[in-house]
């Protein structure tokens, strides 16, 4: 692995990347599976490291009063050492700002593809859409409400947050060559930063497998493995859900 | 005659727990029904899908919406109107459709409409739709189905 590649691994972990970094390294990964280990090895000692510094230890409250106190010390210089470092950390997270728009929603995140911590704040409503007609007329419906109901929203400064996931026959929305809508989706994805396009992989893939086709998406289209999966987990963390 | 006694108790279980389950009002299973599409064969089909999760259920175990909207709505549609509502394709309002519906209304499942799409299609409720009462508009039907699947109910689309 070049150091190009360690750097850009590191940042991809640290979250700095940009949907479409994110997206193509993760492209990268896929071919080469050394690469995909090193991302997973930083992954798990990022993991390992917040683990052991965010909590200090508990005093045990059963020990004698000058035992009590060393415990205490060792806690609270523990807490301190993991409050500088949570500081320098995020201190340094904010140098390090990414170079994509920061409030854009993505749903790629350092965790993994498709991963989306979907954290939202209180009172959020968080809808997926889940698209598997290739017909661009139901299509075309879709987009209209979507573009409805943000607007609905936005006007009444309420929080929301909108996926549409093309999924089987429905990726066709999101296909260079097929879609109907190139101009809309572009136009509404610079409108709505809650708004994202989710393409499934599977379904990429599977194109390609039986029409030998290499599927092109429009520029705005995140990719995530799989659209079933992806709808459901979106359902368990709370997601409304709406078959398009 | 171990399996015997086995599935004698299975069968005690499951009307023990059927019992419980009918017996408490907080068991309700909530469930609203997603219309979206105007093909009629399709609309009947689900229409016998929800008499059918009543049978299976009871009436008095559910609480059961369906959610109209864009051109869900030709559900409820005079067949006339499609002269005076340019935006419709189908209207499924029959005189079976309308006995199915009042059918289904006196079981307890209501039906809402998405006050958007009225607007947007010019749909007067009173003049083109049958038996739709101002109660039953909602101002948006997708964020009502979103509303509601936040509220705990399950979202079905047949």
């Amino acid at each position: 692995m070049n150091p190009n590649d360690e750097l850009e691994v590191n940042a991809y972990v640290d979250g700095e990347l940009s949907a479409d970094q994110q997206a193509e390294l993760l492209e990268a990964m896929r071919q080469d599976p050394e690469l995909a280990r090193r991302a997973c090895e930083l992954n798990q000692m990022k993991a390992q490291v917040r683990l052991a510094y965010a909590e200090p230890p508990r005093p045990d409250t059963r020990a004698g009063n000058v035992v009590k106190a060393s415990w205490r010390a060792i806690a609270a210089s523990v807490l301190l050492l993991a409050v500088g470092m949570l500081g320098g950390w995020l201190l340094h997270a904010n140098t390090t700002v990414p170079t994509a728009d920061p409030a854009r929603f993505v749903v790629l995140d350092p965790d993994g593809r498709g991963q989306a911590p979907a954290v939202a704040s209180d009172g959020e409503t968080r809808i997926v859409f889940h698209l598997t007609n290739p017909d661009q007329t139901v299509a075309g419906e879709l987009l209209d409400e979507v573009e409805d109901l943000l607007a609905a929203y936005e006007a009444d400064h309420r929080p929301l947050r909108v996926e549409v996931v093309s999924h089987s026959d429905g990726l066709d929305l999101l296909r260079m060559r097929l879609s109907q809508h190139k101009a809309r989706i572009g136009e509404l994805a610079g409108r709505f930063n809650n708004l994202t396009f989710v393409a499934c992989q599977n379904s990429i893939d599977r194109i390609k497998i039986e029409h030998g086709v290499e599927v092109k998406l429009v520029p705005d289209a995140e990719v995530i493995d799989s659209g079933v999966d992806h709808v459901v987990k979106r359902q368990r963390e709370g997601w409304s859900y709406i078959r398009v | 005659m171990i399996g015997k006694l086995m599935i004698a108790g299975l069968v005690g279980l499951m009307t023990l727990s059927g019992a419980v389950s009918a017996g408490s009002a907080y068991d309700k299973q909530k469930v609203v029904y997603h219309i979206n599409y105007d093909d009629p064969r399709q609309q009947a089909g689900a229409m016998r899908n929800i008499q059918n999760h009543i049978n299976a259920v009871g009436k008095e175990n559910l609480d059961l919406r369906v959610v109209m909207h864009g051109n869900g709505v030709s559900l409820v549609m005079y067949p006339d109107a499609l002269d005076s509502v340019k935006k419709f394709k189908h209207a499924n309002a029959t005189e079976q459709m309308k006995a199915t519906i009042d059918g289904l209304k006196d079981q307890g499942v209501a039906f809402n409409i998405c006050a958007n799409t009225l607007k947007g299609r010019g749909v007067n409720y009173e003049d083109h739709l049958y038996n739709v009462d101002k109660s039953d508009i909602v101002p948006s039907g997708v964020a009502e189905l979103a509303h509601l699947q936040a509220e705990g109910f399950t979202y079905l689309k047949p």
